[in-house]
C-alpha cells in the first residue's frame, strides 16, 4: 500500500464533500434528534407539565441505581434522574456516525460508476485496497467530527439546561468510551457494509438500506438500557468494540473480494 | 513497446474479443477501427491493465501485464477513457492534482502547472469542472491522461463528440505524441481522422479483419489506380488504352479511371497515347479510394 496514494485519493473525496455539505443534511438530523431527545424527556417535559422526575415511579429504579454512583453523589435527586437520562441517550450518539457515514458511502463506489469517473481512477496504479481504504476514510473522518461536535453540544446543554452537575455526571470513561470508540467503530462497521454492497448494486439506495441495518442492535442497546434490563458497563462497551474491530477486519477484506474492477466496468450500465 | 499476443476475453459466453494480435512501435499511431460492439474498448481495457484476458497476453515494453504487475505498468500508461470521466465538483487543478498524486510524481504542483500550460488550460485551473465545455473537458482529460509521461497512450474515441476546431486540436496533440516517441493507439469511428494520423490501422470485429499500413489496405482491396482528367468527354478514349493492353480502365465522364501494376512505371507511355490520340489531358493522379471505402468493403466481405 502507498499511503501517499491513499492521501491523494482521501484528499479528494474530503474536497468533493466540503462542496457538497447537504449530503449531511440527513446526519445532521439525526444528529439533533439524538441531542434534543432527551433533553425533551429530562428537562422540557418536566419543566411544561411541573412534574418532578425524581418523585415519578417510572424513574425509582434509576434513582435506585445512580444514587449510590460516586460520580452522581453530589446530585441531587432529579439532577441524579437527568444524569441517568443523559446517559441511557448518549448511545443514540453511536447512530449519528452510522447515519452521517451512511449518506456518503453508499454513494462512493456507485457514485464515480454512474459520473463515469471510476474507469480513469482505476487506470492509474491504484490497488483495490488503496481505493477501498480511502473510499472508507473520506466518509468516515466527517462523520466522526459530526458526532465529536454533537457530544460537544450535548455536553453544552446539560451544563446550561439540566441541574447542576449532571455535565460533569456526563464525563465518565463510560460515556467517553461510547463516543469515543464504540461510534466511530459502528460508524466503520455501517460503512464498509455500504461499499461492500455498493461494489455489487447499481443503485445508492441500495446500499444505504444495507448499510443501514447496523442502526438494528444500537437500536436495540438503547431500549435495553431504557428499560433497564441491561446495563452497558465499560467492560461491555470494551468487548463490543473488540467485536466491531473484527467485524470491520472481515468487512474490509470482503469489501476487497467483493469488487470486482471487471464486473464494474463492464456489467453496470 | 506495446503488444497483444493472441488476446481473447469472453463474457460468459459472448466472445467479446477473439485471437487478436499487433504490436504498436514507439512514435507510432496506429488506429483501431471497427462497429459499435466489435470489441475495441475492451481490447483497450485489456491493453490498459483494467480487465485480464481470458487467454492471451500483453506486454509494456517486453514486460508481460500479469495480475501482480498490472498496478505497475498502469503507471507507464495514459489511457482516455471515453468520457472524460472529471469530478464534477472540483476545479480543474484539483482534479489534474489527485492524477499527479497517484501516479507518484514527485514535484505534483509543479506536474500539474506544467499541464496546464501544455493544454492551455492556466486560465481555466480555478474553474469546476462542471463549468467546462465538452472541448474543454476532453482536454483537461488528455492532460491528466498524459500528465505522467507514459510511453504508451491509448485513446478511445479522442475526438467524439467535439466540434472541428477542438478535434483538430486533439489530432494535433496526437500526432505531437508521435513526435515525442510515444506509442499511440487509437480506437475511433472517424476514419478522416485515421486518414489523417494513423500509420498503421487494425480494423476489429471480434477477430481483426484486417492490419496494415491505409495505403497497403487500399492497394490489397483495390488494386493500385490512375486518375486521368481530360478537357472532352472521356469514353472514346477507352478503346484507345485497351488496344495497348489495359484491360480495366473505365470511364466517367471526362475522367478515366485505369487500373495499373506500377502506376510510376505505366504512367508516361498512358500520358503518351492518350495525347497521341488527341486526348487534351489536364491531370494525372493516383487515383486513392476514400478509406471509408476499404473499411465499408472489409467489413462486407468478412460478414456481419
Amino acid at each position: 500500500m502507498t499511503p501517499a496514494r491513499v492521501g491523494a485519493l482521501l484528499g479528494k473525496e474530503l474536497a468533493d464533500l466540503r462542496k457538497n455539505p447537504s449530503v449531511f443534511v440527513p446526519a445532521i438530523i439525526t444528529g439533533l434528534m439524538s441531542i434534543l431527545l432527551p433533553f425533551f424527556v429530562a428537562v422540557i417535559v418536566p419543566a411544561v407539565t411541573g412534574e418532578r422526575l425524581a418523585e415519578s415511579s417510572d424513574f425509582q429504579v434509576a434513582l435506585e441505581m445512580y444514587r449510590d454512583q460516586p460520580g452522581l453523589r453530589g446530585l441531587d435527586p432529579e439532577g441524579a434522574v437527568q444524569a441517568w437520562i443523559f446517559q441511557q441517550f448518549l448511545i443514540l450518539l453511536v447512530i449519528t456516525p452510522v447515519a452521517a457515514s451512511m449518506s456518503v458511502a453508499a454513494y462512493t463506489v456507485i457514485g464515480e460508476k454512474q459520473a463515469r469517473t471510476l474507469e480513469p481512477l482505476l487506470a492509474t496504479p491504484l490497488t483495490t485496497f488503496e481505493l477501498l481504504s480511502a473510499k472508507v476514510l473520506g466518509s468516515l473522518i466527517p462523520s466522526i467530527l459530526l458526532t465529536f461536535a454533537s457530544f460537544g453540544l450535548y455536553v453544552l446543554g446539560t451544563i446550561l439546561f439540566a441541574r447542576p452537575g449532571v455535565a460533569w455526571a456526563l464525563l465518565t470513561p463510560r460515556s467517553l468510551l461510547i463516543v469515543f470508540l464504540l461510534g466511530p467503530l459502528a460508524a466503520l462497521a455501517a460503512l464498509q457494509m455500504a461499499v461492500c454492497v455498493s461494489s455489487r448494486v447499481n443503485d445508492p439506495r441500495s446500499a444505504q438500506q444495507i448499510g443501514a441495518l447496523i442502526i438494528l442492535p444500537v437500536s436495540g442497546l438503547l431500549i435495553a438500557q431504557v428499560t433497564g434490563s441491561f446495563l452497558l458497563t465499560g467492560t461491555i462497551i470494551l468487548l463490543i468494540a473488540a467485536a466491531l474491530a473484527i467485524i470491520n477486519a472481515g468487512l474490509m477484506a470482503l469489501g476487497i473480494s467483493l469488487f470486482d474492477r471487471e464486473s464494474i466496468l463492464t456489467r453496470w450500465k | 513497446m506495446l503488444r497483444a499476443t493472441r488476446l481473447t476475453r469472453r463474457f460468459d459466453d459472448r466472445v467479446a474479443v477473439e485471437d487478436v494480435s499487433f504490436d504498436v512501435a514507439a512514435g507510432e499511431i496506429f488506429a483501431l477501427l471497427g462497429p459499435n460492439g466489435a470489441g475495441k474498448t475492451t481490447t483497450l481495457r485489456m491493453l490498459a491493465g483494467l480487465i485480464v484476458p481470458t487467454s492471451g497476453s500483453v506486454q509494456v515494453d517486453d514486460e508481460p501485464m500479469t495480475r501482480d504487475s498490472a498496478a505497475r505498468l498502469r503507471g507507464r500508461i495514459g489511457f482516455l477513457t471515453e468520457a472524460p470521466g472529471l469530478w464534477d465538483r472540483l476545479s480543474v487543478r484539483q482534479n489534474l492534482r489527485v492524477y499527479a498524486k497517484l501516479h507518484g510524481l514527485r514535484d505534483a504542483e509543479r506536474s500539474v502547472d506544467e499541464a496546464l500550460d501544455a493544454f492551455d488550460l492556466r486560465d481555466r485551473g480555478a474553474d469546476p469542472a462542471a463549468e467546462l465545455s465538452k472541448g474543454l473537458k476532453q482536454r483537461v482529460a488528455l492532460a491528466r491522461t498524459l500528465m505522467h509521461r507514459p510511453a504508451v497512450v491509448l485513446l478511445d474515441e479522442p475526438t467524439s463528440g467535439l466540434d472541428p476546431e477542438a478535434a483538430r486540436e486533439v489530432r494535433e496533440l496526437i500526432q505531437r505524441l508521435r513526435r515525442e516517441g510515444r506509442a499511440v493507439l487509437l480506437s475511433t469511428h472517424n476514419l478522416d481522422e485515421v486518414e489523417r494520423v494513423a500509420d498503421r490501422v487494425a480494423v476489429l470485429r471480434s477477430r481483426l479483419v484486417a492490419y496494415d499500413t491505409p495505403a497497403a489496405l487500399r492497394a490489397r482491396l483495390f488494386g493500385a489506380r490512375l486518375r486521368v482528367t481530360l478537357a472532352t468527354p472521356a469514353a472514346s478514349f477507352v478503346p484507345v488504352l485497351q488496344g495497348i493492353g489495359v484491360s480495366d480502365v473505365r470511364a466517367d465522364t471526362t475522367a478515366l479511371s485505369i487500373a495499373v501494376d506500377d502506376p510510376a512505371q505505366r504512367a508516361p507511355e498512358i500520358v503518351r497515347t492518350l495525347v497521341n490520340a488527341g486526348a487534351a489531358i489536364q491531370s494525372v493522379t493516383p487515383e486513392q479510394p476514400p478509406l471509408e471505402e476499404v473499411y465499408l468493403r472489409l467489413l462486407s466481405e468478412h460478414g456481419s
